[in-house]
């Protein structure tokens, strides 16, 4: 499978900003940007779908951390 | 500024101090008169001058201005010279990392074979990384890119070769190659090989790069270290610039660098 060309880049890149921006917004309720994340699936590959998808939930959580509301659950802190 | 602001103060307080000894010197009576034409504070010593007293506004302006300048200069002096020193220090330290010692033998975008001597007698921008790279690669790429042009913009300075090393030989072959060098930069150079070529040159400069597991489309992405490296046209590892690294902040380390540097081959 080929590499995505620079055009098929710029255009995963564009649709990645968009549904980010759209989670962004509407604090994370992926329901409310159906549109958006199927015209992100459909212009990156899958796996970079599940790159920026873990990259979001680390960022969120380094978010809550850096802000000291990350609480670790009982089982994590008892082990 | 500020020293303008407490110097009339620490004239009055230098004015103050040194009558006295003054005084008891030979010859301190035209000392003492001087001390008076130049005191501000005599008392009664206004009524008797016609001639405004004390250095006038614009002496004080112009010692201090001077003083301040001198200082100012003393300081800058002593900024070169612990910039250089640092230089000296990191170029040093990099020295005895050792990094990128020994030769190379990778094919070129084109199938031509390279090795490190090839670019003997140039500066060397290079960078590893993968051609389905989601966002970094891309990122960094474009940033070495722009050095190299802002480098290229200033008349004078030695050519920068840029260089693109693939850590995912697999997939990255000569053609993979060419597509993907072609849109950032007409000089940029694509450099792969066999699985154990990749190995001994990202051995050789210490980066370390792993592949993930495939999907079901037999994707996968490479984790690797991100850093720009500089070579100097003696081949040797100069430098390097990690992802924080502007573009602008590079090309003035590599501006500094070629400044500095003296050949040691014959």
């Amino acid at each position: 499978m080929a590499a995505p060309s620079m055009k098929e880049r710029q255009a995963c890149w564009g649709a990645w900003d968009e549904y980010w921006k759209c989670l962004d917004e509407n604090t994370e309720d992926a329901s409310q940007c159906k549109k958006l994340r199927s015209s992100f699936e459909s212009s990156c590959p899958q796996q970079w779908i599940k790159y920026f998808d873990k990259r979001r939930d680390y960022l969120k959580f380094k978010e809550k951390f850096e802000a000291g509301q990350f609480q670790p659950s009982k089982t994590t802190a008892k082990s | 500024m500020l020293l303008l602001v407490w110097t009339p103060k620490a004239w009055h307080r230098l004015f103050l101090l040194k009558p006295p000894a003054l005084l008891w010197t030979p010859g301190g009576e035209a000392l003492h008169m001087r001390y008076r034409l130049m005191s501000r504070q005599g008392p009664g010593e206004a009524s008797r001058q016609s001639q405004p007293q004390g250095p006038g506004f614009r002496t004080r302006l112009l010692i201090t201005a001077l003083f301040g300048a001198g200082l100012g200069g003393a300081w800058l002096v002593a900024r070169a010279e612990k910039e250089q020193r640092r230089q000296q220090q990191r170029t040093e330290a990099l020295r005895q990392a050792a990094v990128g010692q020994g030769d190379f033998s990778l094919l070129d975008h084109r199938g031509q074979a390279r090795c490190k001597a090839d670019f003997r007698g140039q500066w060397v921008l290079m960078y590893f990384g993968f051609t389905h790279c989601p966002d970094i690669c891309p990122d960094e790429l474009e940033k070495l890119v722009q050095v190299v042009q802002k480098l290229e913009a200033e008349p004078g300075l030695p050519p920068v070769q840029p260089i693109f090393i693939t850590v995912d030989p697999a997939r990255d072959t000569v053609a993979a190659m060419a597509r993907y060098v072609q849109d950032f930069h007409p000089r940029l150079l694509g450099l792969t090989g066999s699985a154990e070529q990749v190995a001994q040159v990202s051995r050789s400069y210490r980066v370390y790069y792993s592949a993930g597991p495939k999907d079901e489309d037999q994707d996968y992405i490479v984790d690797h270290s991100i850093a720009i490296y500089l070579l100097s046209p003696d081949g040797l590892f100069t430098d390097y610039y990690g992802r924080a690294k502007s573009a602008q902040q590079i090309a003035d380390s590599v501006r500094r660098h070629m400044a500095a540097f003296r050949s040691v081959l014959h």
